[in-house]
Parts: C-alpha cells; sequence; structure tokens
C-alpha cells in the first residue's frame, strides 16, 4: 500500500508543477500584464518604470522569477500582491475559504438531499408520469446556465418581488459569517444554495435512478424479492446502498472542485467574497501572486478529489486497478 | 476595477450647481450638535497600496487629504475657491526668489504627527528624499526640477537631494531650490504627493501599512479585501481652518468588496453613507425618482476622449481623423453615460471651466462654440477624399463602466463612415498601458483624463506635448503619438510665460487648445459629471473641486 | 452551468471505460457481429421519440439562426450591428424614442424601448438602440457555431490522444497520461479564463497563420482544448483494455498488423464512444461557451452570442430584464434538447455507457 501511495503523492506533485508552470507561463505571455507601468502611475517617466521594476524583481529571467514567487509561496509565506501592494497573499486565500465553504457545503446538503429523493422517487415509480417528469425536470436543472438562474433569482428576489411578502426577508448581496449572526448567514446563503444546488440536483437524481433501475435487474435484488422482503426495504436496504458507491465518488469529486474555486460564477453572481471570485479578481487584475496562489489552492483540491476517489474506487473495485 | 482610481487622480467640480461661493459653515453650536458618529463609506475594491507617496488614486486621496499635509494645501472649501493653494505646515506662501528659482519655507510650530512626534524641517527634507527612494509615480515628471533629483532618480537608494532641499533647523525653514522657474510647483506640493511624513519612515512602499497622520484622522487599520478603518488623530489641533480643518464624525468605515448595484441599494436602506463607484446607469432612473434628495451633481475637469494614433493608418490621415470628428454624435455618448445631466459635449482639449478654457467647436453643425450635432455629410466627403474607406479599424476599450458602450457606439460610427472596425473590450488594469505602448499598434482606443491639478498644462502638455511621447514604453501618456514641433515649442514657451504671467500664459493655452483641436488628434467626446449618492442623515455635504467629498466636513448625526 | 460547465467532471461521469468496466467494448464488439453498429443505432434512434422530437427542435432553432438576415432586414428592418441610439419607432400613431430619457425627478438615465410585441424591436432594444431579437438569431448562430465546432475539435483531438496513447503504450502514453493529467486537474473555467485573456488581448499567431482576437476560433479553440481530457481519458481506458483484450492478443498472436488491428478492431469502438460524446459534449460547450462570454471573455463585441447578449442584458436586468431573459431561454432550450438527443444516442449506441456529461 505505501508505494502506490507514494506513487499518488509524487503525480499529484508533479500535477500540481505543471499547472503553476502553465499559469506562470500564460501569465507572461499576455501583453500588458507587465505590472510596472500599472504600478508605477499615470504619467510615469520611463527612467521610473525602469526602477519600479526592478525593484519588484521583474527585470529577472523568467525561471528565476518563478522560482522566487514559489519560494515566497511555499517557504516563506509572505508573498504579497502587485495591485494592493502590501496585501499577503495567504491570509487573503484562508480568509476566503470559509465563505466558498459555506456556500458548497449548504449547497451540498440541499442536492444530496433532494437529489437522492428525486432518483429514488423516479426509480420506485419508473415508467409513469412522475418519473418521466422528475427527469424531465432533472435535464432542464442540467440545462441552465448557473450565472443566468442566478441573475433571475437576483431579479426576482432583490427587486420585481422584494418588496412582496414572499421575498422582503431577503437582504442584499454579499456575505455575513456565520460567527457574526448565523441567522443573516442562512439567509443571505439561501438563494445562493438553491442557485449552485439546482444543476447537481438534477444531475445527481438522473444517475441515481439509472443505478437504481440497473440494481432491480441485478441477481441480489430477485433473492430478496423472493424472499419475500417489503419494496421500501429492497429499495433502502439493497438497491440504495449499492447504488451509492458511484453516488459518494461524484459527491467527493464535485465538493472538491466546487470547494476548490469551481463555485466562481455563483460567488461572482451573489457578490460572495469566497475563492471563486477571489480567482476571478485576480485574473482581471492580472495579479500574478494571486493568481499563482489561487490556482495551487484550487488545484490542489481537484487533485486532492480525485486522488481520494480514485483510491476509493480502487479499493472497492480490483478491476478498476487495471484500466487505470 | 481600479482604472478608473488610477485616472481619477483628482476629479473637479466647477461652482456647485447652487451658487454656493463658499462653504456654508456651519454655527459654533451647530457643529457641537453635528459631532461624533460613524462615517460610512464604500467600494468595490480597495485602491492598492496605501502609502500617501505612492498612491495615484482618486480614491485615496480623497482619504489622504483629511488624514495628511504637505507645505502647502488646496483649500478645503467649495466652488472655484477650492483650486486656490493655501499655506498649510509652513506658514505663509512664499514670494519667489532668484528668479522663481528659490522658494523658502517657514513650518508652523508645535505641530504633531500621529505619533506625538513634532514635524520638523528634517522631516520635509527626508519626505521628499523619500519620493525617490520610493519611486513616486511623477518623481521623473513633477519633481525633477528640484535640484539634486537627476541623481536621486538614477539611484534612488543613496538620494539626498543635496543642494535642493536644505534644511535650517534654527530659522525653522526649508528652502527648495529648482533648476528652472515651475509655474505649477506649489500644485505638485499641495497633492498628496507633498504629504510630510516622519523622518522616520521606512524608504520603501508601505503597502497595506498606514504612514503617520498630521490631518484630524488617522488610519488605523486597513485589509484591502474587507475595510479600512480611520479614527481621530489624538494630536490633532486644528491651526489653520481653510488648510485642514477639524472634523465632525468620530470614525470612518470605508468597506470594500460590494458591487456598485449592491452598494446603490446600502444606500438607499440607510446602511451606508456614501459609495465611490459610479452607480450603474440602470438604477439612475429610480435613484433619481425615489431618492432624488440624496443626490449631488458637481461637474469635474475631466474628459472621455478617443485617442486617434496620428503615426500609423488610417489615423496618420487628417482627413480621416476629421471624418470621425463630424461624424461623431457627441449626444448619444453623452446619453450612454447617463443623460444631459450627467456631462455635456465637448470638442476641445480642455473641460469647460478649467484655466484656460475658451469655448470651442469646429465639428459640428454650424461651427462655433458649441456643439449641436453631428454633420455627416461633411464627414462622408472628408471621409472620400482621404481615401481610407475599407481599412480594418480596431477599438480598444476598456471594461469599465459604460466604457465598453460607448466604444461600441464608436464602432458603429466608425463602420458608418466606411471603416470595417470592430471592438475589442480588455481588463481596465491593463488597457491603460496597453493603448499606450505603441508596440501593441493601437490605432484609436477610448481612455479618460481626470485634472492633476488646475493647470492647462496638465492637459495640453501631458497628454500632446512631445516629451509624453515615449515609443515602446508602456509609460507614454501621449497615446496618440501626437508630436507637433511648432506647438510644441510654443508649449514650452508658454509654460515660462506662465511663471511670471498666469493671464497671458491662459490665453495662449486657449489659442493652443483650439489648435490641438484642429489637428483633431483625438476624438473628445464630453466632459462627465460626478454624482454623489449619499445616505439620508449625511449632513452638510462639501464638495471641493479638487478631491470631491471632504469627509471632515459632512456629518452623520 | 458554471459551477458545472466550466469545473471539473469526474473520472467517474465521463468514464466511457477509464475507470469503467472494460466490458462496456466488448459489449459494442459483440453487437457488431450481428448487423453494422451504426445502422442498428441508427434505427433505435429513430425509433426514440423524444430523440427525435430534440431533433425537430434543433432544426427549428438551427432554421431561425440561418433567417436571422432575412430576419433584420424584413422583419425588424434595422441592422443588428449598428448602434441606434437616436432612432425612432412608429408603433399605431406614436412615435417613441428608442432610448427614452428617463423624466422623472432629476431626469437621470436613458432607458432603452422594452418589447413591443410587434415586428420591430420584438423583444425591446438593447443600451445600443439595437434590436434584441434580432440580435439573438446573430447571437445563436455564433452560440451554435462555436459549441459545434469546438465539439469537432474537442472529440478529433481526444480521440487521437486517447488512441495514441492507449495503442503505442510505452513512454509515449506516459507522457499523454501526465499531460492529461495537467489539463485534467486544471480548473476547468481558470484554464479558459486565463487563454481567453491572454489570446483576446493578443491574438495568435502560428507562423504564418494570424488569427486576430476577435475571431471566433479563438473560444472554438480555448473551448474544443479543455475539455480533451473529459474525452481522451476514457477513449485511452477504452483502447487500454481492447488492445490487451483476448480477441486482439489471438489476433497479434496470428501475425495480424498492428495497423490492421487499428483500423478492423480499435478505431469503430472509439468511433461509437466519441458518437455517443457529441451531443452532451456539444451541450456542454454551449454552456461554457455562454459562460465565457458572460464574463466578457468569449464572443467579442460588436459580433454577439448568447452569452454575450445576456451579459448586456446585465447592465439593464432592473429597467428591462428581457434582454438578459430571452437568450438564457434559447440557451436553456437548446441545450435541453441536446441533452435529449444525447441520452437518445446514448441508448441506441451504447446502452451500457455511463456518460455524464452535464456535470461539465
Amino acid at each position: 500500500m505505501l508505494l502506490p501511495t507514494l506513487r499518488r503523492l509524487a503525480e499529484m506533485i508533479f500535477v500540481m508543477l505543471g499547472i503553476s508552470i502553465v499559469v506562470f507561463l500564460i501569465f507572461f505571455a499576455t501583453p500588458g500584464s507587465d505590472p510596472a507601468a500599472r504600478i508605477a502611475g499615470r504619467n510615469a517617466t520611463p527612467e521610473t518604470l525602469a526602477q519600479v521594476r526592478h525593484s519588484f524583481g521583474l527585470d529577472q529571467p523568467l525561471p528565476i522569477q518563478y522560482i522566487k514567487v514559489m519560494e515566497k509561496l511555499f517557504i516563506s509565506r509572505d508573498l504579497t500582491s502587485f495591485v494592493n501592494r502590501g496585501q499577503k497573499v495567504i491570509p487573503a486565500v484562508i480568509e476566503a475559504t470559509p465563505v466558498t465553504l459555506s456556500l458548497v457545503l449548504g449547497a451540498a446538503v440541499i442536492w444530496v438531499i433532494f437529489g437522492i429523493w428525486v432518483g429514488v422517487t423516479a426509480a420506485a415509480t419508473r415508467g409513469t408520469v412522475i418519473d418521466r417528469g422528475l427527469m424531465l425536470l432533472g435535464l432542464v436543472g442540467v440545462s441552465m446556465p448557473v450565472f443566468w438562474v442566478g441573475s433571475v433569482a437576483n431579479l426576482i428576489t432583490q427587486s420585481r418581488f422584494h418588496d412582496t411578502w414572499l421575498f422582503h426577508w431577503v437582504p442584499g448581496l454579499g456575505y455575513t459569517p456565520i460567527t457574526q449572526n448565523p441567522w443573516l448567514w442562512f439567509k443571505s446563503l439561501i438563494i445562493p444554495w438553491m442557485t449552485l444546488a439546482i444543476l447537481y440536483i438534477g444531475l445527481y437524481g438522473r444517475v441515481l435512478r439509472a443505478n437504481l433501475v440497473e440494481a432491480y435487474q441485478e441477481d441480489f435484488i430477485r433473492t430478496a424479492r423472493a424472499k419475500g422482503l417489503s419494496e421500501t426495504r429492497i429499495m433502502f436496504r439493497h438497491a440504495l446502498r449499492t447504488s451509492l458507491i458511484t453516488f459518494v465518488s461524484m459527491f467527493g469529486l464535485d465538493f472538491g472542485a466546487l470547494v476548490g474555486g469551481g463555485a466562481l460564477l455563483t460567488e461572482v453572481v451573489f457578490d460572495l467574497p469566497g475563492v471563486g471570485r477571489l480567482t476571478y479578481q485576480a485574473l482581471q487584475n492580472l495579479d500574478l501572486p494571486f493568481i499563482m496562489a489561487t490556482v495551487m489552492y484550487s488545484s490542489f483540491f481537484v487533485v486532492v478529489a480525485n486522488a481520494l476517489v480514485d483510491i476509493a474506487y480502487a479499493w472497492l473495485d480490483p478491476r478498476v486497478r487495471d484500466a487505470r | 476595477m481600479t482604472l478608473r482610481r488610477w485616472l481619477q487622480s483628482s476629479a473637479v467640480a466647477l461652482l456647485a450647481a447652487t451658487g454656493l461661493s463658499a462653504l456654508a459653515l456651519p454655527s459654533a453650536a451647530d457643529a457641537a450638535d453635528h459631532t461624533g458618529g460613524t462615517l460610512r463609506l464604500t467600494s468595490s475594491s480597495a485602491a492598492g497600496t496605501i502609502d500617501p507617496q505612492v498612491n495615484y488614486t482618486a480614491q485615496d486621496w480623497q482619504i489622504f487629504y483629511i488624514t495628511n499635509d504637505g507645505l502647502v494645501e488646496f483649500k478645503k472649501d467649495e466652488g472655484p475657491g477650492s483650486n486656490d493653494v493655501v499655506p498649510d505646515l509652513a506658514t505663509s506662501i512664499p514670494k519667489p526668489q532668484d528668479g522663481g528659482k528659490t522658494y523658502v519655507f517657514t513650518l508652523r510650530k508645535g505641530i504633531k504627527f500621529s505619533t506625538g512626534a513634532e514635524v520638523t524641517p528634517d522631516d520635509v527634507v527626508a519626505s521628499f528624499q523619500r519620493l525617490f527612494k520610493v519611486s513616486n509615480p511623477n518623481a521623473g515628471s513633477w519633481y525633477n526640477v528640484i535640484v539634486g533629483a537627476d541623481a536621486c532618480i538614477k539611484t534612488p537608494a543613496t538620494c539626498t537631494l543635496a543642494g535642493g532641499v536644505v534644511a535650517d533647523d534654527k530659522a525653522n525653514t526649508i528652502t527648495f531650490h529648482l533648476t528652472q522657474p515651475d509655474s505649477e510647483f506649489f500644485y505638485k506640493l499641495a497633492t498628496p504627493f507633498g504629504s510630510i511624513l516622519p523622518a522616520n519612515t521606512p524608504p520603501k512602499d508601505l503597502g497595506t501599512t498606514p504612514a503617520a497622520a498630521t490631518g484630524p484622522y488617522m488610519i488605523t487599520s486597513n485589509d484591502p479585501q474587507k475595510a479600512m478603518i480611520l479614527k481621530r488623530n489624538p494630536y490633532f489641533k486644528e491651526w489653520s481652518a481653510a488648510a485642514q480643518p477639524a472634523g465632525y464624525v468620530d470614525e470612518i468605515d470605508y468597506t470594500f468588496g460590494t458591487k456598485p448595484e449592491d452598494e446603490i441599494t446600502a444606500i438607499e436602506n440607510g446602511q451606508q453613507d456614501w459609495m465611490f463607484d459610479t452607480p450603474p446607469a440602470d438604477r439612475l432612473p429610480e435613484m433619481s425618482r425615489k431618492f432624488p434628495k440624496q443626490i449631488h451633481i458637481n461637474p469635474l475637469f475631466a474628459i472621455f476622449y478617443a485617442p486617434m494614433n496620428v503615426n500609423i493608418a488610417p489615423f496618420n490621415n487628417k482627413d480621416a481623423r476629421l471624418a470621425v470628428n463630424y461624424a461623431f454624435n457627441r449626444r448619444s455618448a453623452v446619453d450612454i453615460y447617463g443623460g444631459p445631466r450627467l456631462a455635456v459635449p465637448n470638442c476641445q482639449i480642455l473641460p469647460p471651466g478649467f484655466p484656460g478654457y475658451k469655448p470651442y467647436c469646429p465639428y459640428t453643425k454650424n461651427p462655433g462654440t458649441k456643439w449641436s450635432a453631428p454633420d455627416m455629410a461633411k464627414a462622408k466627403s472628408l471621409m472620400a477624399a482621404s481615401g481610407q474607406a475599407g481599412q480594418k479599424v480596431t477599438v480598444i476599450s476598456d471594461d469599465q463602466n459604460t466604457d465598453p458602450q460607448i466604444s461600441t457606439y464608436l464602432v458603429s460610427v466608425l463602420n458608418q463612415l466606411g471603416f470595417k472596425a470592430t471592438l475589442k473590450v480588455i481588463s481596465a488594469n491593463i488597457q491603460f498601458t496597453y493603448i499606450q505602448n505603441t508596440k501593441n499598434n493601437v490605432q484609436i482606443s477610448l481612455s479618460q483624463w481626470y485634472q492633476d491639478y488646475p493647470a492647462a498644462s496638465d492637459f495640453i502638455n501631458v497628454l500632446l506635448g512631445c516629451g509624453s511621447f515615449h515609443p515602446g514604453s508602456d509609460a507614454s501618456i501621449n497615446i496618440s503619438g501626437f508630436c507637433d514641433k511648432t506647438i510644441d515649442a510654443a508649449i514650452q514657451k508658454n509654460l515660462v510665460t506662465a511663471v511670471t504671467d498666469p493671464k497671458a500664459a491662459n490665453a495662449e493655452w486657449a489659442k493652443l487648445d483650439h489648435e490641438l483641436t484642429d489637428q483633431a488628434p483625438w476624438v473628445t467626446m464630453f466632459t462627465p459629471k460626478q454624482l454623489d449618492f449619499v445616505s439620508k442623515r449625511l449632513g452638510n455635504f462639501s464638495y471641493s473641486d479638487q478631491f470631491k467629498v471632504i469627509f471632515s466636513q459632512v456629518w452623520v448625526q | 452551468m458554471s459551477d458545472s460547465v466550466i469545473d471539473t467532471p469526474t473520472p467517474a461521469d465521463l468514464s466511457g471505460g477509464g475507470m469503467g468496466e472494460p466490458g462496456e467494448a466488448m459489449a459494442a464488439a459483440r453487437t457488431r457481429a450481428t448487423e453494422g453498429p451504426w445502422r442498428a443505432g441508427l434505427r433505435k434512434l429513430m425509433r426514440d421519440r423524444t430523440a427525435m422530437g430534440a431533433v425537430v427542435v434543433l432544426i427549428l432553432i438551427i432554421l431561425a439562426c440561418v433567417a436571422a438576415p432575412w430576419y433584420a432586414q424584413h422583419v425588424s428592418q434595422s441592422d443588428p450591428f449598428q448602434s441606434n441610439l437616436d432612432g425612432q419607432i412608429t408603433i399605431g400613431k406614436n412615435t417613441l424614442d428608442i432610448m427614452q430619457a428617463d423624466t422623472g425627478g432629476l431626469g437621470l438615465g436613458v432607458t432603452p424601448i422594452g418589447p413591443t410585441w410587434r415586428g420591430q424591436y420584438f423583444l425591446g432594444a438593447d443600451d445600443q438602440g439595437r434590436d434584441v431579437m434580432a440580435r439573438m438569431l446573430y447571437g445563436g448562430r455564433n452560440s451554435l457555431i462555436i459549441s459545434f465546432a469546438s465539439t469537432v475539435i474537442c472529440l478529433v483531438l481526444a480521440a487521437l490522444v486517447g488512441t495514441v496513447a492507449g495503442f503505442l503504450g510505452g513512454w509515449v502514453d506516459t507522457i499523454l497520461a501526465r499531460l492529461l493529467d495537467v489539463l485534467w486537474a486544471f480548473p476547468i473555467y481558470l484554464l479558459a479564463i486565463s487563454l481567453s485573456i491572454v489570446l483576446i488581448s493578443k491574438g495568435l499567431q502560428i507562423g504564418p497563420i494570424n488569427i486576430p482576437s476577435n475571431s471566433l476560433l479563438i473560444p472554438i479553440a480555448i473551448i474544443g482544448v479543455v475539455y480533451v481530457p473529459y474525452v481522451a481519458r476514457p477513449i485511452r481506458g477504452q483502447v487500454l483494455s481492447l488492445a490487451r483484450s483476448d480477441f486482439v492478443l489471438a489476433a497479434r498472436c496470428l501475425g495480424v498488423p498492428s495497423s490492421r488491428i487499428l483500423f478492423r478492431d480499435i478505431l469503430p469502438n472509439v468511433t461509437t464512444t466519441i458518437i455517443v460524446f457529441a451531443p452532451l459534449m456539444m451541450a456542454l460547450n454551449m454552456l461554457t461557451e455562454s459562460a465565457l462570454s458572460f464574463l466578457s471573455i468569449g464572443v467579442q463585441p460588436p459580433s454577439a452570442s448568447w452569452g454575450t447578449i445576456i451579459q448586456d442584458g446585465e447592465d439593464l436586468l432592473y429597467t428591462q430584464p428581457m434582454v438578459a431573459i430571452a437568450p438564457g431561454l434559447a440557451i436553456i432550450v437548446t441545450v435541453l434538447a441536446l441533452n435529449f438527443l444525447g441520452d437518445g444516442v446514448r441508448d441506441a449506441f451504447d446502452p451500457r455507457a455511463k456518460l455524464r456529461v452535464g456535470k461539465g
């Protein structure tokens, strides 16, 4: 077990290294990305520009700049922003994490509950109108652009119907830490949670239904039926249990990706200062230190989630080892 | 999101519409009633470093205006008075000696930094050395006039300004020696770059750490992702109501990271008192109907313009440039910006009301002093004469506020004229440097210029002088690359005239303004106005031409 | 689907075979014995009423978009790419400004005309005074072209990389697999945004070919490339298991040349997988395109796509919400139809494949 784990770890590091180099190169390939002129000000002379470039080490060869950035990010941990000079990057990312976690955790609770409900109901009533209706709704959920759903939700709850009894409780956009005011935290996140969850409800409901239907054709279900177990018991004790393996691994990957900043559009639309929005702002500002930090952060979650799921798969299903 | 902050290094207004000639100062009893409370400001993002000698943004200059002081300062007043320079840390405005090459300032006694230490002549010398050590943006363009500055620009670390800035502790004076007379020297000292900081301030950009304050407020904490907090400076005692009056509120909380949309909602609901950002156009009708009393509109000394690169096709052809100028419907651009209450059509280089401004508009039906309507027939015939029809043109726009929309309209005009125009929208953070660099071969772009200080040269010389054109550099603010040797010689001559005879100089600036307008290096579109949306409880709204709302003079209770 | 489209699909999702059972491919291979898999699949697909309904909807949408110039000329009677800020239209007896200055209160702001529900300005005007309906038809062309072309690029590249890696094995496989890993773990939106920012400000220059920054090829290339691992990895897995399968080993022992094995045994299976992927990938790409355009890094103005019109509409959300709502509905209908078609194609060609593209 030790060797595969080590190999896996080496692979993860390789992947993250690759990503950091790609991002670094992309940054320097962008015209106008040289922050010196932006830092120097609007009518700086070329001499001042050269001074600024030198003081930021921007006149050094790229490999050295790369090593310096990585050293400051991981070893001395005092990397600072190019745009808001003096602002440390790592604390900013750490501060944004609870926002993203709040968003993703809440949405995950909603999508798991509703996803299972949709999947189980559809499988139990397979072939009926209910099944078809649920599957249609699920597909609609999968087909909607999240940012559009968010915008429309904002339009309804913040503007058009804000003054009605239905939505007057919705607070203005933004985030309140749970430690500061749990009730406001909850109220301000409920619309973003639902927006983010819609897609996954559709997805998980559909996948779960397919798995359940498949499971019903397996021998052990037939055996259970033959034993005279009730349909409910078969569904929950047997069919659902086996189907949940896929469900759980899917969940792991999605959760990892979302915590890693995948909820970018939701955060942007709802003005939540999470990691996704931080990443987006860093890219907009072409703030290299922030870009590097957020990219490393998100790829870390993606890589770890991938590794965990792969390991879980290998553990559950020995056949996979060969396929990989 | 910070370009506008870069650009609005200072934004300015004319006399507020209602004829306020002076700051309506409340009576003493009134003042006591209104003292206290917390002023809540909000902005979508922070404005970078809070080092007053480095930061070059309208957003933070508004803050430095009440936290720090220079030897001289713009008067904290409303209307034209706010463009006057008054003594601040110095006891008086010194008379020029040696033909305008020497100035002797006497320092006021007893003024203390927020650290408790007294302000001394040594602090002044150190502050000017520090300007160069921290690579101040304008070290090379404004302060290079000080003797010894050249050496400081070359090797900032060892900057002494020996012979340039000389302290005399006994007499409590500081003497400045300049290499040549400079009519704008006091203005340069009056901006936050001229703030006097303690001599022991580290000689590098302070970043997120606040500098010691001399004004009524000091920054006590600052997190660019969250908020900046200002509290009263315990060592502040009012020494000049004109330069640095005491403040009303006890605390100022400046929060960052809210979208402009939501800032408006917060102000409407009384959760915030003032917002930095321009309100999105689609909220204007609602605001002006429901909360007209909370809106303050004041003119700015600024222009929105489209610089055309006069060195590459197709705009190296003057007829082509003229055609665009005649065809461009300034009223349409004004409408996109928010309607005629928020902007005034403009054809020339200088904004209305600025020193040296004389109304002039050749690019309209019925040419004269005012723009009235586009002259499409004339534009089409000029276009035919230019032979540039069918040329490919790319308009470079930034992505802030209404800029993409105004640029889209410009593209439409170019296409109407027969160009094959497309639009390229790039992040505001890179657009401003991108369009300056000749290597990027930008043909036409959208840009804005907000005055630094009230002098015509800040537009004419800075934006169209040969000295601001640096091919191949990201810092080449003469975006058109326009360099006319005759006009430039006249500009340089007039800069000297301005030292002794400002009136004659302004008359000459007006002439140069019109000459440059005739050369059509730009399409000047309009001069915007400043809209401030404030909470219901905010009182005594005071607006300076130089730094907009004066936070120390408003009250919240 | 940001959070969807743009974030990471997962091995489990798309795994036609990557993680999945090697048996799947065998199943597909077995069908081939009795009848050409194409014909059988197609026949099955034709009988699928939902899928056929989706095809009809898609054809209607495509026809509508093809008719965009006709609509602009005869119905909306305006150029949807020219600003019309000082224009007027006549409805009944009233002549209205297209951009209406607000007269209430202080008289701030100018609002474009709302939906007229007639030929001209059916859905109202955008902030340039252009006809939103006409722009939607033109924008739909770009959205469809981009999502289709990027799907083709993605699938061809993925098939190439997956097959080469899986079939050749050895160091070629190692290198390609690691490259795919890097791309895979790269947060999709991040890669797409970074690439867009570079390419849009610079254009792309490969040797003598110069692609200008406002070309549709740029979003096509970006979207095509970022999803390659999601298809290439399962294909590689599939090819790997096929190459090790008993019948291929047997063929090798009999001395059948590699090229013949590749063309007779492996490629047909890969093609099936690709066909199954195609509609679902196109749905995903359409959502990605709209997300990128929404972040103003996709199609560049004055061209339009459904995403850019939504973005234009964002600025008018409080006054004229239809500008943002209508193109969103267009995206939903199109993506929904593609997903239905995708379900049908999968059922018809490879019922056991566990594709999950929606999640992107």
